[in-house]
């Protein structure tokens, strides 16, 4: 008789790395959906070059490095449509080829691959397409349908452009793909908590402390507007949230959206962008490794070991 | 400079500090449960629904293979000879000091062998084979009476030549527990009935079937030390275990019953007394040091059993369970062969892939079928080949799903990267020698890293260097 042995514990829950991506992807959805309604075809291109450019950039990476295969775990292609998400929806198609290419090799699989990178592989591309190509990121016009005619350019509701709150919430507005629908954002929201993938702690907290801060700074738009405008929503729930580069400790994670929310206000007061999520996030992604070092959950006993003693001696 | 640097980073974290432990308090902690843990198999009942309704049922082998070494500390000296009867509780092995346990004949007949036997914990044991006569005959007994006239002072005693442990799996012998040191006292007694591991249910048929016993065993441990506060606990997902206990506690001064919320590792000593008591026992410091003594509801059933009729801990209820024909809550004899055990259960309905003896979190894995039952058995799982399977262990991803799991505020992520590393002074810098071993990180790891075994053998051999360099 033959017989595995091995250390307890002997069952395991069904969440792998896999299934926890697999609902990322399905929370990213009706974002994404109605981002393909709002902006048309280019749009869903965009989404399907993103994700083959990351799944095909991180398959390449490792087999030319002899390493294990790993695009089935799907991280590179939630990586791949967080990156088409937040590109304006007529961008070229070597955009998120490039940007992908970018977050996977560059960002992700450099630094040592899933779970090792110190920037969110997506955002940081998002940060260097922008800096590359600002009048192509930033070249914004509206959902197709809403004035009977294709690509009227304009700006941004940061940059001046006037929208109801309604319009704002359902995602009739100029911005990127994945960011314009704050309801359909919501949605994904509430299934990524429903299915445990995220905590409400960094999404909730990261909105709070960035509308107490616009209250306090007095921004040029209403709180409603600063809320429901710009990708602060979409960044709060789908990048801040991201694993590998948020603090472990549910302490470590309030500092850390307290800081995203009050960087992201700062920058859309006084910075020279309209729109500070993208750096807000990634300061506090190279923050992270500080706070978990220095945030240390207490541990059982140890704190009335230390009382005892100090009452013995 | 730096320094400077470094205090007003600590000043600003501890203002986050405050609010981290006030959402502890708000949000993790209700009352008779602890922060952190698992809900292992919630979807199937945690895998107990097979034998939850069924009477326990004693089986008697041919023979048995007694190990001298049933629990932790050292192994007991065999004291009879091959050829010699021996009658049922009669003593076989003489205790080698105090944190040991002496051994007793679980069958009346005649030692065919002397001999050694790989067992569970690696090395071989010595085994004293006893070729059973079925006449069932006790030696002689010397019980101290009804618990309301027995001698305070000869209870531990008598729980002590009894061979009593713990019999939730830790195995550690009853009365050094009972012990009260110098300068310390006990207030609290509590009796371990959440059973929270998977699949096992001795413990929950034993609370509905004998429920007068356990309380017996409680009020003898509590007129031993002069404790006047008993407590049964129970998981809330054994209403008929609770109310059982609660009858049988019914009119008995200082003992209540109370019911915990149903999460892994609820029965874990340090968790539990959290969850009851409210109090932490000090980091490196046992129970009493928090003036509470835990003990598993099997192990005060044992204890009553020894003041009342005398009787040496010779048997114990096991569950059965995976594949094989018929799930049972058995009482067995000590020494008792796995193989038998099956045989009794009708046999493997498939081939054996893997044998656990204990539930799903923390049981040990047996090497073959012919391993006995000992005083820690609570359940023998049989797993098949598909379910038994090994698997491969993924990058981590920094979900920190096992930093939310851990019920002792580690970081087990980090842990590992020091136990990978072979770093044993990281490790233990990380609070390693905390670790309770219970598996929450492993199961709920969605990479499926193996966290708890690689804490298992740092924490060994971090054990190891410092017997190492003591001598």
């Amino acid at each position: 008789m033959s017989l595995h042995v091995s250390i307890a514990p002997h069952v395991h829950s069904k969440d792998s790395t896999a299934t926890i991506m697999r609902d990322v992807l399905i929370a990213l959805l009706p974002t994404t959906l109605v981002g393909v309604y709002c902006f048309g075809l280019n749009a869903a291109l965009l989404c399907v070059l993103g994700v083959a450019a990351a799944v095909l950039s991180e398959y390449a990476y490792q087999k030319l490095t002899g390493q294990k295969v790993r695009i089935n775990d799907l991280s590179a292609a939630v990586t791949g449509l967080l990156l088409a998400l937040n590109l304006p929806g007529n961008a070229p198609w070597w955009m998120p080829v490039v940007g992908s290419f970018f977050a996977i090799v560059l960002v992700k699989q450099l630094f040592g691959g899933i779970g090792d990178n110190f920037m969110n592989p997506a955002l940081t591309a998002r940060g260097v397409l922008l800096a590359s190509w600002p009048v192509k990121m930033t070249a914004w016009y509206l959902p197709t349908f809403c004035k009977g005619v294709d690509a009227v350019s304009t700006a941004t509701v940061l940059g001046g452009y006037e929208a109801s709150a309604m319009d704002m919430f359902l995602g009739f507005i100029p911005g990127t793909i994945g960011e314009v629908s704050k309801v359909a954002i919501l949605i994904g929201f509430a299934y990524m908590l429903l299915r445990k993938v995220i905590s409400w702690r960094i999404p909730v907290v990261m909105m709070a402390s960035f509308a107490l801060c616009a209250a306090l700074f007095g921004m040029e738009q209403d709180m409603v507007t600063s809320l429901l405008s710009g990708g602060i929503l979409f960044g709060a729930v789908f990048m801040a949230t991201d694993y590998t580069t948020c603090p472990m400790s549910p302490v470590g994670q309030y500092i850390y959206a307290v800081g995203c929310g009050v960087i992201i206000a700062v920058i859309r007061k006084w910075g020279s962008y309209a729109e500070g999520v993208t750096y807000g996030i990634l300061i506090m992604n190279i923050v992270t490794p500080l706070i978990d070092k220095y945030v240390k959950i207490p541990v059982y006993g140890q704190e009335k070991a230390k009382k005892e003693a100090k009452a013995n001696a | 400079m730096l320094r400077n640097q470094q205090w007003v980073l600590r000043v600003g974290f501890c203002g986050f500090g405050a609010v981290g432990k006030y959402e502890r308090q708000v949000l993790a902690l209700p009352k008779y449960s602890f922060k952190g843990g698992v809900h292992p198999l919630h979807d199937q009942h945690e895998g107990k629904t097979s034998t939850t309704k069924l009477p326990i049922r004693a089986y008697v082998p041919d023979s048995v293979d007694i190990p001298m070494s049933m629990s932790i500390g050292a192994p007991a000296t065999p004291i009879v000879q091959v050829g010699d009867h021996v009658k049922m509780g009669q003593k076989i092995g003489e205790a080698n000091g105090f944190v040991s346990l002496p051994v007793h004949a679980s069958v009346s007949g005649e030692v065919t062998a002397i001999g050694t036997k790989v067992l569970l914990l690696g090395g071989p044991t010595t085994i004293v084979t006893i070729k059973n006569d079925f006449q069932d005959e006790w030696t002689e007994l010397s019980p101290l009476g009804p618990v309301e006239e027995a001698d305070p002072t000869k209870i531990v005693p008598a729980v002590q030549a009894a061979g009593i442990c713990g019999m939730g799996g830790a195995t550690f012998p009853a009365h050094v527990k009972l012990t009260v040191g110098e300068g310390k006292y006990c207030d609290t007694i509590i009796l371990n009935g959440a059973e929270c591991e998977t699949h096992v249910t001795c413990d929950h048929r034993l609370m509905i079937e004998e429920p007068q016993r356990i309380v017996d065993g409680l009020r003898a441990v509590m007129r031993a030390l002069d404790v006047k506060r008993g407590v049964i606990a129970v998981e809330d997902n054994k209403p008929d275990a609770i109310d059982s206990m609660k009858r049988a506690a019914a009119g008995r001064e200082g003992v209540e019953v109370v019911t915990l919320r149903t999460k892994y590792p609820q029965g874990s000593e340090k968790q539990l007394i959290s969850a009851v008591t409210g109090r932490e026992v000090p980091s490196k410091k046992l129970p009493l040091d928090a003036h509470v003594i835990v003990l598993n509801v099997g192990t005060a059933k044992a204890i009553a059993d020894a003041v009342i009729e005398g009787k040496p801990l010779i048997d114990r209820v096991t569950t059965v369970k995976g594949c094989v024909k018929d799930h049972a809550n058995l009482r067995l004899r000590m020494g008792t062969i796995v193989a038998d055990v099956i045989g009794e259960c009708g046999g493997y309905t498939e081939e054996a892939g893997k044998i656990v003896m204990g539930g799903c979190m923390t049981g040990l894995c047996a090497p073959n079928d012919q391993v006995v039952v000992s005083k820690g058995s609570n359940g023998i799982l049989v797993f098949n080949e598909e379910d038994a399977k090994g698997y491969e262990e993924n990058p981590c991803i920094r979900c920190g799903r096992c930093v939310e799991a851990c019920p002792i505020g580690l970081n087990p992520y980090r842990m590992k990267h020091f136990c990978d590393a072979g770093d044993l002074k990281g490790a233990e810098a990380n609070d390693l020698m905390e670790c309770i071993l219970c598996g929450s990180c492993s199961y709920i790891c969605p990479a499926k890293r193996w966290l708890t075994a690689s804490f298992k053998s740092t924490k060994e051999a971090i054990m190891r260097e410092a017997r190492r360099a003591k001598k």
